[in-house]
């Protein structure tokens, strides 16, 4: 699981105006009740368009995230980690692929996703546009980054769309042992010499500030939210998800005796809120719109598996063979 | 491209970076509906869908997709296009309000399988067969048999149209228990960890 820090579209003011009130009006009484909202309810033009876009977004940082990962199949310590990692990639995989499902139903087929994902139109977790240099980066991103996206996703499970919910339902279900897996290896390298613990603490200190950006820009300052945070597609503030991770994960890191690059990090008593050095915005916009390290190795990989596997595609292709989209 | 991932570095040159042919919008597989029997003698329920070229590549991909951790003993799947929807409800209304009587016609009569919604945020579940000419004359019919419970969608699908487990294939879900790397339980790092922090205590 690896989606996070969702980037939203500016939502204009007159975005509702061409709707029809009193179907908004029983709309939003239905999420009020805390009913889901499925594929052929009415929901407004909005509603439809960030769903698709979220859910997109998270569906692709799930086939970009398995990209860093998978480098490390073959080089894991040992064939149970080989195993391990083989199967957490697999279901990472697994778990794009529900997520399109869950998207297709909102009526964007999964093909223009892909194309969109490959052209660079559509947004992925921006965490993976970093290298994984060491076997330890791999243990960081199986741990923490996962530890990360299931904060996210916990938080979207109880969201209003039914198909999406669902598909998060299946995939947490999943990820249990994802996360039980990256913490293993990491307490087995905060366990082993001296070698295999500097080369952890080196994977913190890389990954940590791609870290703190992963649940997207400081409540001050991204987009207005509150429309989609009373629709419930988006179910918790950054900050807010920010906070939580830090919360249950920096005493770990910090049980394991590895120190974490930030001279600001700490938790106020007063506030229970931690405070931390303000992560840097700018360069989170300039490698999400594309001048990361591997942006341009992530998006190529993927589309020279699309264009390789293009005669498979055309082979199986039969008269007759129809898309429709998806009923639930 | 020079990549840290040997692999990449060996990928061929094909196209050109960041072009990827358009295609005609939904020049794409089609999707079949997948449901997944999770125990003997429990219903079979709607998971969701796969793109698949065709009816046995659909079976072969659900199982990937679906029963690699949770627990499966049989699994179908249909395509997307052969099964017929009632309208969706909600409150207090019930889906086979939608649903006209059919008066029962002479002819052949094949079998139909039901799916009903019985809460809405939830999945369709395998309700019975019935038998009829038609698929309006199966959901007719499906009210007829199901009609005092209250659901919110009725779905029916040929059941001929129906990519069924056969039962020598049902083996295919008998190493699930053996694949204990799949699971949280093979990942017990507790006395690794206290043995590490009894030792810091005792160095520090």
């Amino acid at each position: 699981m690896y989606g996070g820090g969702n980037t939203f579209e500016g939502i204009k003011t007159d975005s509702l105006a061409q709707e029809d009130p009193v179907k908004l009006a029983e709309f939003e009484a239905r999420i009020d009740r805390g009913e889901k909202i499925e594929p052929t309810d009415w929901m407004p033009q909005l509603y439809r368009k960030q769903l698709i876009r979220m859910i997109e977004q998270h569906a692709h940082s799930e086939i970009i995230g398995a990209l860093p990962e998978g480098t490390w199949i073959t080089r894991a310590p040992g064939f149970k980690r080989k195993l391990s990692l083989m199967a957490k990639v697999q279901d990472e995989v697994g778990h794009a692929q529900l997520l399109y499902s869950a998207a297709e139903t909102l009526g964007k087929s999964r093909e223009q996703m892909i194309h969109d994902l490959i052209t660079g139109k559509s947004k992925y977790s921006n965490i993976f546009n970093y290298p994984a240099f060491t076997w330890a980066d791999s243990c960081f991103i199986s741990w923490l980054v996962d530890a990360g996206a299931i904060v996210n996703q916990l938080a979207n499970a109880k969201g209003s769309y039914g198909p999406y919910c669902r598909a998060l339902d299946r995939i947490c279900a999943e990820e249990s042992f994802h996360l039980k897996y990256g913490h293993h290896c990491v307490i087995y390298l905060a366990a082993g010499t001296e070698k295999q613990r500097q080369m952890f603490q080196d994977a913190i200190n890389r990954w940590w500030k791609p870290m703190m950006h992963f649940f997207g820009p400081s409540d001050k300052i991204s987009a207005h939210t509150e429309v989609l945070m009373r629709w419930k597609v988006k179910m918790a503030s950054n900050d807010d998800m920010r906070n939580q991770f830090l919360d249950m994960y920096v005493p770990k890191i910090w049980e394991l005796g590895f120190t974490i690059p930030d001279p600001n990090l700490k938790k106020n008593p007063d506030t229970g809120r931690w405070e931390y050095t303000e992560p840097d915005w700018e360069e989170f916009k300039r490698v999400i719109n594309g001048d990361g390290p591997c942006n341009k190795e992530r998006l190529e990989v993927r589309r020279v598996a699309e264009e390789r596997g293009r005669w498979v595609r055309e082979a199986l292709k039969k008269p007759g063979m129809a898309y429709v989209t998806p009923l639930a | 491209m020079n990549s840290l991932d040997p692999r990449v570095n060996r990928l061929p040159a094909v196209g050109q970076p960041g072009q990827v042919e358009p295609r005609a919008p939904l020049d794409q597989f089609g999707t079949f509906e997948v449901f997944v029997q999770a125990k003997e003698g429990k219903p079979f329920q709607h998971e969701g869908i796969v793109h698949a070229p065709n009816l046995e590549m659909a079976f072969v991909l659900a199982k990937e997709a679906f029963t690699r951790r949770f627990t499966c003993v049989s699994l179908y799947v249909a395509d997307t296009r052969h099964v017929y929807v009632s309208a969706m409800t909600e409150g207090n209304t019930a889906a086979w309000d939608f649903i006209n009587t059919v008066a029962d016609k002479p002819g052949e009569k094949i079998s139909y399988e039901i799916y009903l919604l019985p809460k809405r945020g939830k999945q369709h579940q395998h309700a019975g067969t019935v038998k009829a000419a038609t698929p309006e004359e199966a959901m007719s019919e499906a009210k007829k048999q199901f009609g005092s419970k209250m659901v919110y969608n009725v779905w029916v699908i040929r059941t001929s149209d129906i990519r069924f487990t056969s039962p020598e294939e049902k083996e295919l879900w008998l190493t699930l228990p053996e694949k204990k790397f799949r699971d949280a339980s093979d990942y017990k790092g507790g006395d690794k960890l206290k043995e590490f922090l009894e030792r810091s205590k005792i160095q520090s």
